[in-house]
């Protein structure tokens, strides 16, 4: 028979638990008021919440009516290319970002601290809405307004996700790659046979990172491609915020499937978090 | 083919560099160039003027007030992210049942933009009705201002930024912290090390690339933020949450004065490589 | 229905791929908000079928920027911009928008609101057509006006800004004895816009801006002013009969009864008409004045531009001039925006049509009639988006317990410092 444990093992975990559904409650009230706004009709958005009564957190009445016009006006359209423009900038920019992590994390060279300071650092530190005008103008030579390549090409490359792989490249044990290095392997086998299993936690943060940053991005689709059919998620929803008011449930409505898009994808990825451990073969 | 070792490190950095050597640097440098150019809005003619829009920003109360605000905002916001998303990582790393559960309830901020938060919790930090005075009265404290009193609007972009932002970092953390081999810290409670020990001495150490990761880009992300000023205080009341970047963004985008808009770009640049310079040097390793 | 769809959709793909007709056809960009547009496009590509019709429609806050990188990148998209009237000046000095005074006919012009052609206009030249105009109105809720036992003021009766004052702190109620009213007197829909607040000094006699046109100084902190802002100032800090919070549109929280009365735009007309579970009765009545001044109310909305850089300059006029005068005005105003038309001719038609006979799409005629009483457009200058931010940030101050005077004055030293770039 298994020993009983004493009491006091009891309190570490009650503890974390205490503080652990706290500070749900923080991330999900707000939550669940968008959510319930999202199933409410418009003009009963602020029943409950004006003044505050807790059945504001339930569609008390309960309507899609704000989903049903969602779509309507093509709002599963928008979800469809900004859908497809996240997954292309996590594939294309993720290795582009990946490779370039590993040099400025593994490799030795010429140049190396200026480049990084100059260029990565540099771009990291500059909000690109700030500097829309000139690439704008720029993109606007190429004749790429109202195109796909417009929407996906400038932001491909991500300086914070360079930055977060060359943090966690320079963490592996230089002597994982030197075996593989004396077996013959060339660098981008090093990358893609030994590296990168042993890095999916921070594959998944910076494909996280990368999703969403073009999932939610606003500024910049709106400008090189207004056209309807070329709409993104974040415009659409910007869309329900008008001159004499705002549609509320449908912009609540927007966000939420906007918010569920990203949450769903990341889901079945979490395990590699415990993965991680047993795979970097350092036991 | 083999290619000479040498230009190995240059072909894996040319596809994402040279991107962005296109698509930021070059608009960067545009930016600020653009900063010592003034605009006649008479002749419609691009005059350079040296530091003419320097010397405008300088000598106007309401950039200095936006400096003030912008270092109290990344002196407070910064530490206060980090230190929880430290303990939000640490708490959600614990064996325990269930604990998958809340690590992906804690993913959820992340996921929703940061326009819509600023939207939510404007809503929600309201004055007469917000969901947040309808608890504070409940519970018999008096209603407060938030957003609307100089004391209290600050701290509340502070909390709006702050939801998405602990949860965001501490994924990174996360990762930081499953990155440490188990053994390292069994052999450290064999060898009598308490708790505290071994967070302070092997877990913090074993971290110090991480955190320097999200230190510096927490600290770029919250001097580049301006959304939730836009959408809910335009930079009041009487300019307490006037931060730079929002200001940056009024004069390019609003009021058409990219040579101002720009030398404030510049001055922040300078700012931020500075704080981050000190950053990178507190955290410098053996290396 | 998929029968007719395929029939629908195998014959427009011949059209497409006729190359005759295919050939001539132009397409025009109209950067626009959420508004209805299809029936509009849809009529002026049937009357001129070598012309496309793009909407590229975004939301209102985004807008001013979106014109301010694309227009001022030289860009020849979008062709044709929806331009809120203060905005023209600005625009004009910056050479973003054609001169249209050659596209309208005498009589086009003659049609339209002459505050509008005004408004419109810079130097002396028309850069964006009239296309809708605006007035306010006070809106109230009955009940409240039962409940203290008064009469409500009928649809033309002008209450003055005193009255409104003492009637709002008898109509604000704290009925669950919380310490804050859930009930308020009053509103201002727009509350921190001068687009709304303009017309308090303006009916004491102010003015919104100095005769050049950019000078504030003596101007917004006049005694008028003062006195125009200490009312606004007491409102909400001395009666507490209206609520700070500005998260909540006030026709939102009109339509849930937390709100006797609001000063807001006709608009509102027809979403509570149309709203079927609106349990509130309301009214309106004329746009409230000073006992010791003039009725002065607020005026001006959309108008139409065309980008001087566009490559299609035949089309996108042709367009602007569709939606801004005769039949295609008409039909923007039946089943477009639904703003109040700046042409004099679709303006008639609210007399006429038996639409507006009954209550409560009637008081579609009082507004029509309101926005003839002494409009005062908003200031005619080049900085209008400085001057309009700026001092959207002093009202919010000024709202939330800041000094009037001391504020209005930073809001000249504000001002005149943004201006000092257009001397």
């Amino acid at each position: 028979m298994k020993k009983a444990k004493p009491w006091t093992a009891y309190i570490q975990p009650a503890i974390a638990y205490i503080l652990l559904i706290s500070g749900v409650i923080i991330v999900v009230v707000p939550l669940m008021w968008a959510a319930a706004a999202s199933f409410t009709p418009n003009h009963k958005v602020f029943e409950y919440a004006y003044p505050f009564s807790w059945r504001a957190l339930f569609p008390v009445d309960f309507t899609m009516e704000a989903y049903d016009n969602l779509f309507e006006r093509g709002f599963g359209r928008a979800v469809g290319n900004s859908f497809f423009l996240a997954i292309a900038t996590v594939i294309i920019g993720g290795a582009a970002n990946a490779l370039a992590g590993f040099a400025f994390g593994r490799f030795e060279f010429r140049g190396k601290q200026f480049l990084f300071l100059s260029v990565i650092m540099l771009t990291f530190m500059v909000p690109v809405d700030l500097t829309a005008i000139p690439r704008y103008i720029l993109v606007n030579s190429f004749g790429w307004i109202n195109t796909w390549q417009g929407l996906l090409v400038p932001g491909l490359a991500n300086s914070l996700v360079i930055f977060l792989f060359r943090q966690f490249f320079a963490e592996i044990p230089q002597e994982l790659i030197d075996a593989a290095r004396v077996d013959g392997a060339s660098w981008l086998r090093v990358l893609f046979s030994i590296i990168l299993p042993i890095s999916k936690p921070v594959l998944v943060a910076a494909g996280l990172l990368m999703f969403i940053s073009q999932w939610n991005s606003f500024f910049w689709p709106l400008l090189i491609a207004p056209r309807q059919e070329m709409r993104v998620v974040q415009v659409e929803i910007s869309l329900a915020i008008g001159q004499y008011g705002t549609v509320w449930n449908e912009l609540l409505a927007g966000s939420m499937i906007a918010a569920i898009v990203p949450i769903l994808l990341v889901m079945p990825f979490q395990r590699y978090y415990v993965q991680a451990i047993t795979g970097t073969g350092l036991e | 083919m083999r290619v000479s070792r040498q230009f190995i490190p240059y072909l894996f950095l040319a596809p994402a560099l040279l991107l962005l050597i296109v698509f930021n640097l070059v608009p960067t440098i545009a930016t600020l160039v653009e900063s010592t150019f003034v605009l006649s809005l008479r002749s419609g003619e691009r005059v350079f003027a040296g530091f003419a829009n320097y010397n405008r920003i300088f000598n106007d109360p309401v950039f200095w007030k936006s400096f003030q605000v912008t270092i109290v905002f990344s002196l407070l916001v910064n530490p206060i992210q980090i230190f929880l998303a430290l303990c939000l990582s640490i708490l959600i790393n614990q064996k325990l049942p269930g604990i998958g559960l809340f690590r992906s309830i804690y993913l959820l901020p992340i996921a929703v933009s940061l326009n819509v938060t600023a939207i939510v919790w404007g809503l929600m930090l309201d004055q007469n009705s917000g969901m947040i005075n309808g608890i504070l009265t409940q519970w018999g404290i008096a209603r407060q201002p938030f957003l609307h009193s100089v004391d209290q609007a600050l701290w509340s972009i502070i909390v709006i930024a702050s939801w998405i932002g602990v949860p965001l970092w501490s994924l990174f953390i996360l990762a930081g912290l499953q990155n440490i081999p188990p053994p390292v810290l069994e052999a450290a409670k064999i060898d009598g090390a308490s708790a505290w020990q071994s967070f302070t001495k092997i877990t913090l150490p074993l971290l110090r690339r991480v955190l320097a990761f999200v230190l510096v880009a927490d600290t770029v992300a919250n001097f580049l933020m301006f959304a939730p000023i836009l959408l809910l205080t335009n930079g009041g009341p009487q300019l307490s949450t006037n931060l730079i970047m929002y200001e940056t963004y009024r004069r390019g985008f609003l009021y058409g004065d990219l040579g101002a808009s720009s030398a404030m770009l510049s001055v922040m640049l300078v700012i931020v490589f500075i704080i981050i310079g000190v950053e990178l040097y507190l955290l410098r390793g053996q290396d | 229905m998929f029968v007719k769809r395929a029939i629908l959709m195998t014959l427009l793909l011949l059209i497409s791929l006729s190359p005759s007709l295919a050939q001539d056809v132009t397409t025009i960009t109209w950067l626009t908000l959420g508004w209805p547009s299809e029936a509009l496009i849809e009529e002026f590509e049937a009357r001129n079928p070598d012309i496309k019709v793009e909407a590229e429609q975004i939301g209102f806050n985004d807008l001013f920027a979106q014109i301010q990188v694309r227009l001022g990148a030289g860009s020849a998209v979008p062709d044709v911009i929806a331009v809120d009237v203060p905005l023209v000046s600005g625009y004009a000095l910056r050479n973003w928008l054609l001169p249209l005074d050659p596209v309208f006919t005498g009589d086009e012009v003659e049609d339209w609101l002459p505050a509008a052609v005004n408004a419109g206009s810079y130097e002396g030249t028309l850069y964006a057509a009239p296309v809708s105009t605006s007035t306010q109105l006070l809106f109230y809720n009955k009940g409240c006006f039962d409940r203290i036992g008064m009469e409500p003021p009928g649809a033309d009766d002008r209450l003055t800004w005193e009255e409104i004052a003492e009637i709002a702190q008898e109509m604000t109620f704290d009925d669950d004895g919380d310490g804050t009213p859930d009930v308020w007197g009053f509103i201002w829909e727009q509350m921190v816009r001068i687009y709304q607040l303009q017309a308090l000094p303006e009916s004491l006699g102010g003015d919104a801006i100095g005769e050049d046109g950019l000078s504030v100084d003596g101007v917004i902190n006049s005694p008028e002013w003062i006195e125009a802002f200490t009312y606004y100032y007491n409102m909400f800090n001395v009666w507490n009969a209206a609520p700070q919070g500005e998260e909540f549109w006030p026709p939102d929280i009109f339509e849930t009864g937390n709100i006797c009365m609001f000063v807001g735009g006709p608009w509102n007309i027809p979403r509570f008409a149309k709203n079927a579970d609106l349990e509130i009765e309301w009214g309106v009545s004329r746009h409230p004045y000073f006992a010791d001044g003039v009725p002065a109310t607020p005026t001006g909305s959309w108008h139409i531009g065309v980008n001087a850089n566009t490559e299609n300059v035949d089309a996108a006029t042709k367009f602007a001039q569709f939606i801004s005068t005769g039949e295609g005005a008409e039909l923007w105003w039946r089943e477009g925006s639904g703003d109040f038309p700046a042409q004099q001719s679709v303006l008639a038609l609210f007399a006429t049509e038996a639409e507006f006979d009954e209550l409560p799409m009637s008081y579609m005629r009082t507004a029509a009639d309101e926005a003839t009483v002494n409009p005062r457009p908003r200031a005619v200058t080049v900085g209008f988006l400085e001057y309009e931010q700026i001092l959207q940030n002093i009202f919010q101050d000024i709202r939330n317990g800041a000094d009037v005077e001391e504020s209005l004055n930073l809001a000249v030293q504000r001002i005149e410092s943004e201006m000092a770039k257009y001397r």
